[in-house]
């Protein structure tokens, strides 16, 4: 079965973005500067959801366009779904702001 | 390049030629049910109540989309309960209109046998105004006559991939030609402003930028909520977008990559030409009304989709005066609703089409609709009520 192809937006990033539906155990493939970055995934990854190209601890930064787009709110592994559920927005927090309640 | 126009006599260009009723109320209404060719704002406020500086915003607005080049001439009634303040009387308005060279007549109920008679007045002024416009004829101008606004919206994460990247090139190419580009959308760069003021054509315009995303996260945080409670909206979240910062880094793809040469505020005219950051909210029934009202002669509403396919866009212009494409790249939004949009550009995600073929594509088709073909919104009678941006409490 031939790769499903997912896009990286900037070479430092550590999401990609699926245009096509993933299945878990789907090979992906990642056009990066003239090569090509494979990974596997290892659950579902909707049309337009984004998929990590490497293990995330929790806490650290999630990148796509070279820029933070927000924090893993929980470890991360490799061909995983990265959405609301493990990354988190840091800007424009009221709930932060007021200390504490979340 | 170059495109169709209506040439006026300050030297502007128009799209579409226009006779343009304001502010809202039955007399606009009536004289536009009746008269062909025209067209009013609807909107439920009228001022009354506001503060100064709202309504300074609000006369802003009625001047600015009657000054807009796709308008050959102007009525002003005096019939609004805002009327009475300084900023909205109609004799301000309809000077401020008239010092870009167009006819601009005014209509009291108080001198013109009330109600009844200011209507039957304007209906026959109306008629006499849209007809010597229609001796107008379009002349081939250049592209620095272009005035584009542009804003993304139900975004997903094909906006930021194929779609704001196809608006922007068509800013880049719009720019280059010496015209004029607004993007805004202040919560939308939260994330994504140091990235836009490294674009900035000084150090001040930097300074606004940032200044302008600060009171804007101050005010966000000043309510105590989660922002991802309310921005990014579900539509975006069910299309992938994440988080607030994700949504603006695609968000400002739309700009393309010429430098900003300004912060304006709402329905605020640039002074020159190039691209420019206005300070505005999202709303698609507030922005589009102050990116005409700015000078707009054509207007974009790039669509992703992903988080509301099915439905069936049909929804008709909130512009007043400026033609309003819909353009998209999310496929299944397309395939949903391909009556209703203008452009597609989900060929760069399948890879049929680089962002530049598809750019360019898309500046063909601003310059035909520009030049007289109408935007798919264009062909609906439907109106779009506008929510005028104003900020302060009323009283």
């Amino acid at each position: 079965m031939p790769a499903k192809r997912a896009l990286i937006m900037h070479r430092d990033d550590n999401v990609a973005t699926a245009v096509e539906e993933i299945q878990p155990g789907d090979e992906v493939a990642i056009p990066v500067a003239g090569t090509v970055l494979a990974l596997r995934a290892t659950e579902s990854i909707p049309f337009g959801f984004k998929i990590a190209l490497l293990d995330i601890p929790q806490g650290d930064i999630i990148r796509k366009y070279g820029e933070t787009i927000g924090k893993a709110s929980l470890a991360i592994s490799k061909g995983a779904l990265v959405h609301i559920h493990n990354l988190e927005g840091t800007r424009a927090r009221g709930d932060l702001a007021k200390g504490g309640k979340s | 390049m170059s495109f169709l126009g209506y040439v006026r006599s300050d030297g502007s260009v128009g799209t579409r030629n226009y006779v343009l009723v304001i502010p809202q109320g039955i007399i606009a209404k009536s004289i536009c049910d009746f008269v062909a060719g025209t067209k009013s704002i609807l909107t439920v406020d009228h001022g009354s109540g506001r503060t100064a500086n709202d309504r300074e915003q609000i006369a802003r607005l009625l001047i600015g989309l009657g000054r807009n080049p796709n308008v050959a001439s102007v009525i002003v009634h005096a019939a609004s309960p805002g009327v009475g303040y300084p900023e909205l009387r109609a004799e301000r308005l309809a000077d401020e209109i008239a010092a870009s060279g167009k006819r601009v007549e005014v209509l009291d109920p108080a001198k013109d046998s009330g109600t009844y008679g200011a209507i039957v007045r304007g209906i026959q002024l109306a008629r006499m105004m849209v007809y010597e416009a229609s001796k107008l004829r379009r002349e081939r101008v250049g592209d620095e006559h272009l005035c584009l606004g542009v804003k993304c919206g139900y975004s997903d994460t094909t906006s930021g991939i194929a779609g704001n990247p196809a608006v922007g090139y068509l800013y880049d190419k719009v720019v280059a030609a010496g015209g004029t580009a607004l993007f805004g959308e202040t919560t939308e760069i939260i994330g994504a402003e140091q990235a836009l003021a490294r674009r900035a054509a000084s150090p001040e315009v930097a300074e606004a930028i940032l200044r302008a995303v600060t009171i804007q996260e101050e005010r966000a945080k000043a309510t105590g909520l989660d922002i991802r409670t309310v921005n990014p909206v579900p539509s975006n979240i069910k299309g992938g977008i994440s988080s607030l910062e994700e949504k603006s880094l695609g968000a400002i793809h739309k700009a393309g990559t010429a430098l900003i040469q300004g912060v304006l505020k709402y329905a605020e005219p640039p002074s020159r030409k190039g691209l420019y950051f206005v300070d505005n909210w999202m709303g698609h029934l507030s922005i589009f009304a102050g990116y005409a009202a700015a000078g707009a002669n054509v207007v974009l509403f790039q669509l992703g989709g992903g988080g509301v396919a099915g439905r069936t866009l049909l929804e008709g212009s909130p512009s007043v005066v400026a033609p309003f494409l819909w353009a998209t790249a999310n496929p299944k939004t397309y395939a949903a609703a391909t009556d209703s949009i203008d452009f597609y550009s989900g060929t760069v995600i399948d890879g049929s089409e680089t962002p530049e073929e598809a750019g360019e594509r898309f500046y063909r088709t601003v310059i035909d609709i520009a030049s007289g073909t109408l935007s798919r919104s264009e062909t609906l009678h439907y109106t779009e009520p506008i929510d005028m941006y104003l900020q302060e409490p009323r009283f």
